[in-house]
């Protein structure tokens, strides 16, 4: 055989032939799944944000509701203005954070989430009448253990929350699953981000919340450090660094 | 003994007389942890058979060219490869049910029964052997794995691949559940119960 196999050689080729053939495997198959990934990402999207807009998707089809009724937008931060972009639906918010290009370090960075995009995408929601409804925007920071992302829904007039929903996170099982809880969610119903001086007010309140009080939400013991993390990530994304310059761009616009 | 019945004998062998869980002890941490139900434990054990059935065959048609000091690392690049296809295929294909078996199916790597028949089997007979082979281990695998799936999920939820069939007393039923089947230390009083009863019904055929 003109193959040595126990030569140094031989096992050299061999490994590379080999490495190179599992590659080929893998890269392969990723290939062929890389499309439908891609729509099934776009779904997840779609409903995530219907959800946080406070729209019933159990029934028909939520794509075509996503049609009707969102429009996405691209946002840059800092200038509060709309940007144009393509594609929307396949704009990767995670790689355009950690992205140096695309991102920037968070000056006073409570949400600790280190670095932050400078373009964001949000959605603006629109009700039957085609009269806008709520606008949906991506938040995320640190709770206790993880990054825990969400959406947030305020409602035309840029204070009342009109819901709110998490859909990742890595906090205790157990102990934090009211991140995920709709009774905990529906607690932010109705509360305002921000007092009559326009001052972000939004508190997650260990031993709960008083009645009537329109910015606090209950906090769960045993979780204390997930809610003060999810209070500072509100804080943080609708806060100077996070959507205010884009709010108050909205706000001047509709006088 | 004739080339046929030793075909039939490497099939069968691995699913009680030297059941790779039961009677070699090998892959019993994924075997404990996605037992907690039939639809998981049916899905582990297709994720096994492709990869044993896959590494078996393609080590096996290599193994000429296999050089004896890396002969290891070939077999896990080899099962490391398809267990990560295995992955990607199943996020694709059955997102939730992914997520519920985690960090189990990247496991599929370290379980010793891939590794094992690889370097015990397949690296010493020809690729069809090799497949009769790792079909019949995979079958031991999934008997097992399915056996203790079937009474943790009946025993621990009184469901069966989801559907109810005793009713337990909180959906109004009489059943009430026994909740230590659904946690993973059960698993190991019922494979310790099985290695028994397997033990036993070979001493008797002696």
């Amino acid at each position: 055989m003109a193959f040595k196999k126990d030569t140094v050689t031989g096992t050299m080729i061999f490994i590379i032939v080999l490495s190179l053939i599992c590659s080929f495997m893998i890269t392969g198959t990723a290939e062929i799944l890389k499309e439908r990934k891609l729509a099934k990402k776009r779904d997840e999207v779609k409903q995530f944000v219907l959800k946080a807009a406070g729209i019933d998707i159990s029934q028909g089809d939520f794509s075509d509701l996503f049609e009707q009724r969102v429009k996405p937008k691209m946002v840059n931060l800092a200038s509060g203005q709309v940007t144009e972009k393509a594609n929307l639906l396949d704009f990767d918010e995670r790689m355009a954070a950690i992205n140096p290009e695309t991102s920037t370090k968070p000056k006073k960075d409570i949400a600790k989430i280190k670095s932050m995009a400078n373009d964001v995408r949000i959605f603006e929601v629109y009700d039957t009448n085609n009269q806008l409804s709520s606008i949906v925007m991506p938040i995320y920071g640190k709770g206790l253990w993880s990054i825990i992302y969400g959406y947030m829904a305020i409602k035309p007039d840029l204070n009342t929350i009109e819901n709110i929903v998490f859909y990742e996170h890595g906090e205790t099982p157990g102990i934090a699953d009211f991140v995920t809880d709709p009774q905990w969610l529906a607690l932010w119903q109705g509360k305002k981000l921000f007092d009559e001086k326009g001052k972000m007010a939004i508190k997650v309140i260990k031993g709960g919340a008083k009645d009537g009080d329109i910015h606090g939400i209950d906090g769960v013991s045993g979780a204390t450090r997930t809610g003060v993390g999810i209070q500072r990530l509100v804080e943080f994304w609708f806060g100077v660094e996070g959507y205010q310059t884009y709010l108050h761009a909205i706000a001047a616009e509709g006088k | 003994m004739s080339n046929n019945t030793s075909t039939r004998e490497i099939l069968t062998s691995p699913i009680f007389e030297n059941n790779p869980v039961a009677m070699q002890v090998l892959g019993v941490c994924s075997a404990l942890a996605v037992s907690n139900s039939m639809q998981t434990a049916l899905v582990m054990t297709l994720a096994v058979t492709f990869v044993l059935v896959f590494s078996n065959l393609i080590i096996s048609s290599i193994r000429h060219f296999i050089p004896n000091s890396v002969r290891i690392i070939a077999q896990m690049t080899v099962i490391a490869s398809l267990v990560i296809i295995v992955d990607m295929v199943l996020q694709d294909v059955a997102y939730e049910l992914s997520k519920q078996l985690s960090v189990f199916v990247s496991l599929i790597i370290t379980n010793c029964i891939i590794m094992g028949r690889a370097e015990a089997f397949a690296m010493k007979h020809p690729p069809h052997l090799a497949v009769v082979d790792a079909l019949g281990n995979a079958m031991g695998y999934g008997l097992i794995l399915l056996g203790v799936a079937f009474v943790r999920e009946l025993l621990g939820r009184g469901s069966l691949f989801g559907h109810d069939i005793l009713t337990t007393i909180e959906n109004g039923g009489w059943y009430l559940a026994n909740e230590m089947f659904t946690l993973p230390p059960s698993a190991f009083f019922l494979i310790g119960v099985m290695i028994w009863a397997i033990k036993v019904v070979q001493r008797k055929r002696r």
